[in-house]
């Protein structure tokens, strides 16, 4: 009796573990298969926040184009002004630009420098997408880089011509996502510019490289 | 328009090898190589001034009229012509870089276009899912390892370096014209260089647009391009978060890639 006993204990010890190992194992099934959509739910949320600034970026620019001849330069760069305002991260910008020469600047002379610099940038996009031909932008990929930033892969599709390869390095400021660099075809336009403006004030000084600037910036206005 | 100006862009970058004329600039993030990429920066600079007049008063000027005179249609198949005729050093890379699926396809392309092409006139290889590809020795020294050295600016040929300047040699020895020593030489050459400058006047005139220092702006983009060109456009990422690091900058603010 006392085997048996002891060998039914057994048999119904090992029955509730078996049970509770399949409830476990099922238990854990369900949590996947409702996770999956979940996760790929947050995933979706997370790449649409990413791809939002290069989104708006580029349906400004599109609309820029398409309304180059109707919409004067004025109208277009208030546009453009919005969109990069509101998605581009240009006090880092333009002080990763001047790279060692920002510490050398004091507060007022870097605000003025930030607002020059975004004017600069904005004169030259409505400079440059400045008709339409049926181009369109397509998203290729996303990318993960150090700390907070990833590279949001697009390209400029052009029905005449090779398309041209637009990545932006966009990085999370507080859950928004802001543009920090764009790279076309391979030219990383804050390192060109990093560049030539350190050589610019390590030549003829700081003073020359703004005036420049503002000189630049009259060109690009529509004579 | 921007469609154009934007592949001019491209094609600006791209031509900066082919022309004496151009455009320029300092640092690249690039993963190969540390320190001043431009030691020679002084003598760069008057031979960049020197081109830069020359083509401005004389290169540029008949490219423009070139331009005026000659349609498009023709324009492109003598872009085709040359291009053709540089094919056999790129397919010879393609090889020596152990691309052996592109290498052959640019093989089929070379014969297609060189026959049913007309002597490289038509492009009848890219519709056929042949399409163009760009490599050179100095592309084949940087997949073997070999660091790019000084940036050069060379007088008439334009932005180079160290490393790249070697394509001279198989670029000359594979191309078919150079052994023709007739008198269509210097006419055929001759058109060839306008012809390419015709191609990069948008471009030219793009860089003249954005650049505030366009010896430095060239430098940079041409360093930039070629990167991008060893990497078949596909650079690794880890160059671009460098720019962020608060150290990436030495002495001369020449950006270094750590």
């Amino acid at each position: 009796m006392k085997n048996f006993n002891n060998n039914g204990f057994k048999e119904m010890t090992s029955k509730h573990y078996q049970f509770q190992y399949v409830f476990k194992v099922l238990l854990g099934i369900c949590m996947i298969i409702f996770a999956i959509p979940l996760w790929a739910e947050i995933e979706q949320e997370q790449e649409q926040a990413i791809h939002a600034p290069v989104n708006q970026l580029h349906e400004t620019l599109i609309n820029i184009m398409e309304n180059a001849d109707s919409a004067s330069f004025q109208e277009r760069y208030a546009l453009m002004e919005a969109v990069i305002t509101e998605n581009f991260k240009t006090p880092l910008i333009a002080k990763v630009v001047l790279s060692r020469y920002w510490k050398s600047l004091d507060e007022n002379t870097q605000t003025d420098f930030i607002d020059l610099f975004n004017r600069l940038t904005i004169s030259t996009y409505v400079n440059r997408f400045d008709s339409f031909n049926g181009e369109s932008f397509k998203n290729l990929s996303i990318e993960p880089m150090k700390k907070n930033r990833v590279m949001v892969k697009t390209e400029f599709v052009q029905p005449d011509d090779k398309p041209v390869s637009f990545n932006y390095i966009v990085q999370n400021y507080n859950g928004q996502w802001k543009i920090i660099s764009v790279i076309a075809n391979g030219i990383n336009d804050l390192s060109l510019k990093r560049a030539e403006y350190s050589s610019v004030i390590k030549a003829r000084g700081f003073d020359v490289l703004v005036a420049s600037m503002e000189e630049k910036i009259s060109d690009l206005q529509p004579k | 328009m921007i469609g154009c100006r934007f592949s001019s862009l491209s094609k600006h970058l791209i031509f900066i090898g082919i022309l004496s004329i151009a455009t320029g600039c300092a640092t690249t993030q690039t993963s190969e190589g540390v320190g001043d990429p431009d030691p020679f920066e002084p003598a760069n600079r008057v031979f960049f001034d020197v081109n830069e007049t020359l083509d401005k008063h004389l290169l540029k000027p008949i490219a423009e009229a070139y331009v005026e005179i000659t349609p498009v249609v023709v324009r492109t198949s003598v872009t085709n012509f040359f291009d053709n005729l540089t094919y056999l050093n790129v397919i010879l890379n393609a090889f020596l870089q152990g691309k052996f699926d592109q290498g052959l396809s640019d093989m089929t392309r070379f014969i297609f276009n060189s026959t049913v092409g007309i002597a490289g006139l038509f492009d009848v290889a890219t519709p056929m899912g042949l399409p163009e590809h760009d490599e050179d020795f100095g592309q084949t020294l940087a997949v073997w390892g070999v660091d790019k050295g000084s940036y050069l600016y060379i007088p008439l040929l334009g932005p180079n370096t160290a490393r790249d300047t070697t394509d001279f040699v198989p670029s000359t020895l594979l191309n078919p014209f150079f052994y023709v020593s007739n008198a269509l030489l210097f006419p055929v050459s001759a058109l060839n260089t306008i012809n390419s400058r015709a191609n990069l006047l948008e471009a030219s005139d793009l860089r003249d647009e954005a650049a505030i220092d366009p010896y430095a702006f060239t430098r940079e983009a041409h360093l930039q391009q070629r990167e991008y060109l060893i990497y078949d456009g596909n650079p690794p990422i880890i160059g671009y978060d460098d720019i962020f690091s608060e150290n990436g900058d030495n002495e001369s603010g020449v950006l270094i890639i750590e």
